[in-house]
């Protein structure tokens, strides 16, 4: 299955794709996601599956089944717009609360024996050069954290250019 | 000098960011008007947006989430850049106290970055950074004096940072671990903090460990 996280307005994305079907699911914005509240319950209550019931407490189950992850976002300061980084810090059940140390580092143990590749579309129309060092160092400790299969990192201008990028 | 306390972990009650703001509250009291905020159960309100705009200092406490900024924070952010471009009219500094779940306080630089990033589009001063790794055993190091034992980075770091609040310095970020060994750390973390949880919750290790 291929997952597409995006932040554009419904308007915007309208017609990009086809009506999701199995081999494809959307995560839009449709202003009903709560915060992560640091509760940890993902781990040690309903291991898996985070305690908010608000229709995205399954990020990490859905990435389990994904191959291909595309996400669409606003580049803000060289991190993900904020619907982004809602659904990534809601999808930590994807991971186990366990660690492993790689490269001497600490990261957590995975859940799944799963992979899917990572690919980000960044758009702005004034994006720094500061902010897209920034950004891909952020992809990347991502893609490590994630155990994706690699992490493609894009700057784009417009819409226009992410539509044809991605489709 | 007006300073704001700006607590960005979402936990309901007793947030390790809580903890690096009272430890800090001391080192800069004196002289200086401290304000709290906590965005974790409401966004600020237009006052409060406000209030930001005329303070001399920002200390923005937060955890790290996803290797950069807790998404109810950083929606305060972005509003608080806006803020900023009308209502802003003297010279802003702004210090951060990022604390992280894994041992290695550098795990922080990423989400430093976005910091001075924000810093720059919103026309404020970074002064400086702070990072400290394995942020969930501060709750259960409280009546550790700081400077001391596993705290003894975290104090030479709060001493620095306080130094450069009241003179308005930029300075060095620094990130660091505990005074701790590392391997103590995660079998702690793994067995009195994970599994003991877990325990309490009445799951076994193999629920824990459950594939959907
Ligand atoms: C959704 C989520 C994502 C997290 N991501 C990271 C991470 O990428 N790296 C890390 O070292 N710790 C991570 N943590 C751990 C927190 O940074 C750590 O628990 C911190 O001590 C919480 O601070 P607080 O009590 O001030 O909220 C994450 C925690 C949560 C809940």
């Amino acid at each position: 299955m291929k997952i597409i996280v995006h932040d554009l307005q419904q308007q915007e994305f309208a017609g990009w794709v086809d009506d999701p079907n199995a081999e494809l699911t959307v995560l839009s914005d449709n202003d009903t996601i709560r915060q992560c509240m640091g509760c940890f319950g993902c781990w040690t209550k309903t291991p898996g599956v985070c305690v908010i019931k608000d229709g995205y407490q399954n990020i990490g189950e859905l990435l389990s089944k994904c191959d291909e992850l595309i996400i669409i976002s606003k580049c803000m300061y060289g991190s993900y717009s904020p619907f982004i980084l809602n659904v990534l810090n809601r999808s930590i059940s994807y991971m186990l609360p366990y660690f492993v140390t790689k490269n001497g580092e600490t990261h957590h143990r995975n859940r799944y024996d799963h992979q899917f590749a990572l690919s980000v579309h960044f758009y702005g129309h004034d994006i720094t050069e500061a902010e897209m060092g920034t950004a891909r160092t952020l992809v990347a400790a991502n893609s490590m954290n994630l155990y994706s299969i690699g992490n493609k990192v894009y700057f784009h201008n417009s819409l226009q250019n992410v539509k044809e990028a991605v489709l | 000098m007006k300073i704001a306390m700006i607590n960005g972990s979402p936990k309901p009650v007793k947030s390790n960011s809580a903890l690096m703001l009272k430890t800090l509250d001391p080192l800069i009291s004196t002289g200086n008007e401290l304000t709290y905020y906590n965005i974790n159960k409401r966004p600020l309100t237009i006052e409060q947006y406000c209030e930001l705009c005329r303070m001399d200092t920002l200390i923005i406490a937060f955890p790290l989430y996803v290797d950069g900024i807790p998404s109810h924070l950083f929606r305060m952010l972005v509003a608080l850049e806006e803020f900023m471009r009308v209502e802003r009219e003297q010279e802003i500094y702004v210090y951060t106290i990022i604390n992280n779940g894994f041992f290695e306080g550098r795990q922080n630089h990423i989400a430093l970055e976005i910091m001075r990033n924000w810093c720059t589009r919103c026309g404020l001063h970074f002064g400086q950074g702070l990072g400290q790794g394995a942020g969930e055993m501060m709750g259960f190091l409280e009546k550790v004096p700081l400077g001391q034992g596993p705290l003894k980075n975290l104090g030479k770091a709060m001493e620095s940072l306080a130094h450069n609040i009241h003179s308005r310095s930029m300075d060095e970020s620094m990130l660091f671990s505990p005074n701790f060994p590392r391997f103590a750390w995660r079998f702690s973390a793994t067995h009195s903090f994970w599994n003991a949880t877990a325990k309490k919750n009445g799951l076994k290790k193999k629920d824990m460990l459950k594939r959907l």
